[in-house]
């Protein structure tokens, strides 16, 4: 069938089988393949993109089911090379990637949390870690990826002129879980 | 590691950190001449590219008019193969090639390279005829459920996958065995018509008759029976393979995720293909984690390569996470019968172990060794122990061959002797903790022999050991536990300490342990006429920052800027030999490589740098990247003025080569033997069963470190790995031989929520035995967990008369014993 995609800001038309996954799509079809394959059953996150928005498991969906949607991949968050977004800074600044082969699917989904800090609570310690919760790391532990979380929230936070210059400090309560 | 909060804005970092304990040991190595560059915790250079998804694995790779292999794998555990059909196959759409066992007559098993007992016997000739070597694909029978039987060649990856299903293969039912102890017994079923009993090894260390004496005549005794489970490694990126054969130049070229490229290209052109070895490039392009997983040689390998060849066509596969449950080597599995003896005082007077190790169905590339001597050798763990014994029985069962796992051997050492620790502290009613204090090697025995094989180099451990105690604030649980009570919640308390070795290793030395091959590594460092240098090393990386360390090492020793040095490594082609990564040596291997070859490039410009100076050799002096004139310091050549001359090479007396261009192959006099305590604090939920680390505390030390930002990163990700094991994983077989755990959704893997505060320190006590006083790292945080967590669970439960309780930990286990249920 013939589909459709708007994909990193670029319209995209081709022909898929039905039960092509978007996964799929975005690696082989379109040669994006900064979106990783991990697993089989939609449990580790490697995968994450972003549907209109919102982080979601591109091994999860059909090709067909995302026709029409606009389509945001870790390579549409940068440019080759080119400069690192808050969070990603964030992150490097506190070693939050080591093999990187989960990385691009944790940018993804946690983009979508950081990405509307500076209007709002920075997320919790213990928020952050739920937000994790599809994404799995065998290398990091995930401290250095909380800690990277937190210092971008800060930093976003820190930009947004109107609000009072709180630090990420409610993240740091709790037991750790 | 207090560097690594020093530099961070947000204040409040969940590690919590305390100021570490520098000590230097007597027989510290040379101070380094440096700039300072190394030990700093510099960002990874790496982080950039793959935070922006840039980096190539192997999956990404994408040659011109590549074809796409998929493996069949058995359904079964253990039959005889009757027949094999593959017409129907060959005629669907897109396929290309469909192979069996007939197709591959001429090669060569995958051998086993570290056979317990020693090569000696074994080399020459090369371990061709193996006992039990795997086939690239197996004809006769299959052993365990996904043994590779066949492969497709397709032009798409789906097309491959849809024609496994039309191949069929018909098998004759064999019984089914998989527990190492039971395949031991008389009337198992038989693996391999060359294995008799199905024992691939019985391998000791330590002395027996004095162990026996000891424990005969000890006050007191204890004995454990443990189940050390199966675990599986589980990379996020699972493994995969690119074979592209030229036929113009009969060059073949493999694309893998290997953790050791020059390791398989040896292995693959000298003894599975017998192809010219310098015909044969292996490139690891990113690899998405190992864990030891991907320094094993799998049938993938050399199937791509011989298939490309067949199709004139580069051959890629990818695995799946199913396929690589059931195929890539899994890790730990020993069931022990462990005891120790002691004094009624605390003294421990013997230690004796026998191990039954579960080898699965084939000896892997390193599995034997692994389950024998990196376990045995190391039980006795931190303690002066005057008797020590370890006996391991190796037996091949229909399951996954097993490998090595993140702290390999050592996990499962210091699980079985931080287990019988706090055992015997309860029999004589001490705390585990006055038990350890009064064992541990003392500082002056150093080096130590513990009368297992290995001799530690160098250690504080009472330093480190008391560190771990205050910072956990071990002296306050008793008054935590009763408020947990009040909550509802039983708080318990484990200690595990351990000696993990590292820096595999002394060639000669791990020949008399079974290796076939030399440990060493090496580094190439050439110096650009414009100043910049490159730095070449055979080791790879799999995750830990090799770019931005090397760097550092090299940059420190040269004194010039970490940013003026390129690190390459990982192709076969470009990079000088070496082993690879793993056992935690990168920086205690291939850094020293680097350092030493700084030197010579040092003292090369040093010696030119008198007929530059036109003074006395003795008169220069090489500090801050440049050479001067003793006294005189405007008579000075920088490094980039250096570099350039060296490049034209005017002047230059006979004696002296142009070009700044040196190798060093580092093979150290021994291994290096990492340490630390780790505490662990648990809460068990009386209603549910359920066990939370509510608190975790880490004292490690390995040595001078390179990069402590980088060594934090390991060290955390380590910790939750062993967490893992203590609380979640299982590989679990069915009586049928089915691997139950087949994918994530059955094999459990430790979330971001399952991870609690860490509490980390270091000491640091120098290796003598490299050049930059440098231990193993990057797993050795994953040895001590699991002791540490059941030791604190089995306090949590002790007055319910608890005293073992067996990984995982699963909340049903424990809520079963708060019934009173028994193991
Ligand atoms: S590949 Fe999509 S969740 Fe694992
Ligand atoms: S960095 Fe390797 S899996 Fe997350």
């Amino acid at each position: 069938m013939d589909l459709s995609l708007n994909v990193n800001g670029r319209p995209e038309q081709f022909a898929a089988q039905p039960n092509e996954l978007l996964v799929e799509r975005l690696r082989d079809g379109l040669g994006l393949t900064g979106t990783k394959v991990g697993c089989d059953t939609g449990q580790c996150g490697t995968c994450v993109v972003q549907l209109d928005g919102r982080s979601v498991k591109s091994c999860l969906i059909l090709t067909a089911a995302a026709a029409g949607s606009e389509v945001t991949t870790i390579e549409g968050v940068t440019t080759p090379g080119g400069e690192l977004t808050g969070l990603q800074e964030a992150l490097r600044q506190e070693h939050g990637t080591q093999c990187g082969f989960c990385t691009p699917g944790m940018v993804m989904a946690l983009g979508e949390l950081v990405g509307n800090t500076a209007d709002r609570e920075a997320p919790t310690e213990p928020e952050i870690r739920e937000w994790l919760t599809g994404n799995l790391c065998r290398c990091t532990g995930y401290h250095s990826v909380v800690r990277g979380v937190q210092r971008a929230c800060s930093a976003a936070r820190e930009k947004a002129p109107a609000e009072p210059a709180t630090t990420a400090a409610s993240g740091q309560e709790g037991s750790g879980r | 590691m207090t560097a690594v909060t020093g530099e961070s804005p947000v204040q409040e970092a969940p590690v919590q950190e305390a100021p570490a304990q520098e000590v230097a040991a007597p027989e510290a190595a040379a101070p380094l001449a440096g700039n300072g560059v190394l030990g700093q915790p510099l960002d990874s250079r790496e982080d950039p590219q793959l935070l922006r998804g840039e980096a190539t694995y192997v999956g990404d790779i994408d040659l011109p008019g590549t074809a796409h292999m998929a493996i069949l794998g058995s359904p079964v555990a253990h039959a005889k193969i009757l027949s094999i059909d593959t017409k129907a196959a060959e005629q669907l759409p897109g396929v290309l090639k469909v192979a069996t066992a007939a197709d591959f007559t001429d090669v060569m098993p995958l051998p086993c390279i570290w056979i317990p007992g020693g090569v000696e016997s074994h080399f020459p000739p090369h371990p061709y005829g193996l006992p039990g070597a795997r086939p690239v694909l197996t004809g006769d029978a299959v052993r365990h459920v996904g043994d590779p039987i066949a492969v497709v060649v397709a032009e798409t990856p789906r097309q491959a996958a849809a024609a496994l299903a039309a191949i069929s293969v018909e098998y004759e039912p064999l019984p089914v065995v998989t527990l190492a102890e039971e395949a031991l017994k008389e009337g198992a079923p038989q693996l391999h018509e060359a294995v008799p009993g199905n024992l691939n090894a019985y391998w000791t260390c330590g002395d027996k008759d004095r162990t026996d004496a000891a424990i005969a005549s000890a006050e007191v005794t204890v004995e454990l029976d443990l189940v050390n489970q199966r675990t599986i490694n589980s990379p996020i990126e699972p493994r995969g393979a690119v074979g592209d054969y030229n036929a113009a130049t009969g060059e073949y070229t493999l694309y893998a995720s290997t953790q050791g490229p020059h390791n398989h290209r040896f292995l693959l052109a000298a003894l599975v293909l017998g192809i010219p070895f310098n015909k044969l490039r292996v490139v690891a392009p990113t690899v998405g984690g190992s864990f030891g997983t991907k320094g094993y040689l799998y049938p993938d390998m050399p199937l791509v390569l011989l298939l490309s060849k067949a199709l004139g066509r580069p051959v890629k596969w990818v695995d799946t996470r199913t396929g690589l449950m059931n195929s890539t080597v899994q890790g730990r599995d020993h069931r022990q019968h462990v005891t120790l003896a002691g004094t009624r005082d605390g003294r421990i007077t013997a230690v004796r172990a026998t191990s039954y190790a579960n080898l699965g169905a084939y000896p892997s590339t390193i599995g034997p060794g692994v389950a024998t001597a990196l376990m045995g050798r190391s039980i006795s763990g931190m303690y002066d122990i005057d008797a020590a014994f370890c006996e391991v029985y190796a037996a091949f069962t229909n399951t996954v061959s097993l490998g090595a796992q993140r702290g390999s051997g050592r996990a499962e050492a210091a699980f079985l002797m931080e287990r019988l620790v706090d055992r015997y502290a309860s029999e004589i009613g001490m705390d585990p903790a006055a038990v350890r204090r009064k064992n541990l090697v003392p500082k002056e025995k150093f080096p130590y022999d513990n009368g297992l094989g290995w001799t530690y180099d160098s250690g504080d451990y009472q330093l480190n050991f008391d560190r771990a105690i205050e910072l956990s604030d071990y002296a306050g649980m008793p008054a935590r536990k009763t408020e947990a009570r009040t909550r509802g919640k039983r708080l318990g308390v484990g200690i595990a300490s351990y000696v993990a070795i590292c820096g595999v290793g002394p060639s000669t030395r791990m020949s008399k342990e079974g290796m076939l091959g030399g440990t060493w590594e090496s580094a190439n460092i050439r110096v650009h006429p414009t100043g910049e240098v490159t730095v070449t090393v055979g080791s790879a990386s799999t995750g830990q920052s090799h770019g931005t360390v090397f760097a550092q090492v090299a940059a420190d020793e040269l004194g010039i800027d970490p940013d003026q040095v390129q690190v390459y490594e990982g192709d076969t082609l470009k990079a000088p030999y070496g082993q690879g990564t793993y056992g935690s040596r990168s920086y205690s291997m291939a850094a020293p490589a680097v350092a030493l070859t700084a030197r010579k490039i040092k003292s090369k410009l040093v010696k030119a740098g008198a007929v530059f100076l036109g003074i006395a050799e003795d008169k220069v002096v090489y500090a801050g990247g440049k050479v001067y004139e003793e006294g005189n310091e405007e008579n000075t050549k920088t490094f980039a003025e250096l570099a350039m001359a060296m490049w034209y090479g005017w002047g230059l007396p006979p004696e002296i080569e142009p070009a700044l261009d040196e190798t060093t192959h580092f093979d150290p006099p021994d291994f290096n033997y990492p340490f630390g305590t780790h505490v662990a604090v648990v809460e068990i939920d009386e209603l549910t069963g359920e066990t939370e680390v509510v608190a975790y505390t880490a004292v490690d030390d390995a040595g001078n470190i390179g990069n402590p930002k980088v060594v934090l990163g390991q060290i955390e990700g380590s910790i939750l790995h062993g967490l893992g094991q203590a609380l979640m994983e299982v590989a679990e077989y069915d009586d049928n031989g089915l691997l139950v755990s087949r994918d994530l959704n059955h094999y459990a893997l430790p979330r971001a929520f399952d991870a609690p505060f860490f509490t980390l320190d270091k000491t640091t006590t120098p290796s003598p035995h490299n050049p930059l006083g440098a231990k193993g790292a990057g797993e050795i945080a994953t040895v001590p967990p699991a002791a540490a967590v059941v030791n604190a669970v089995v306090d949590a439960l002790s007055d319910l008369g608890v005293q073992h309780i067996d990984m995982p930990v699963t909340p049903e286990k424990v809520w079963r014993r708060l019934r009173g249920e028994s193991q």
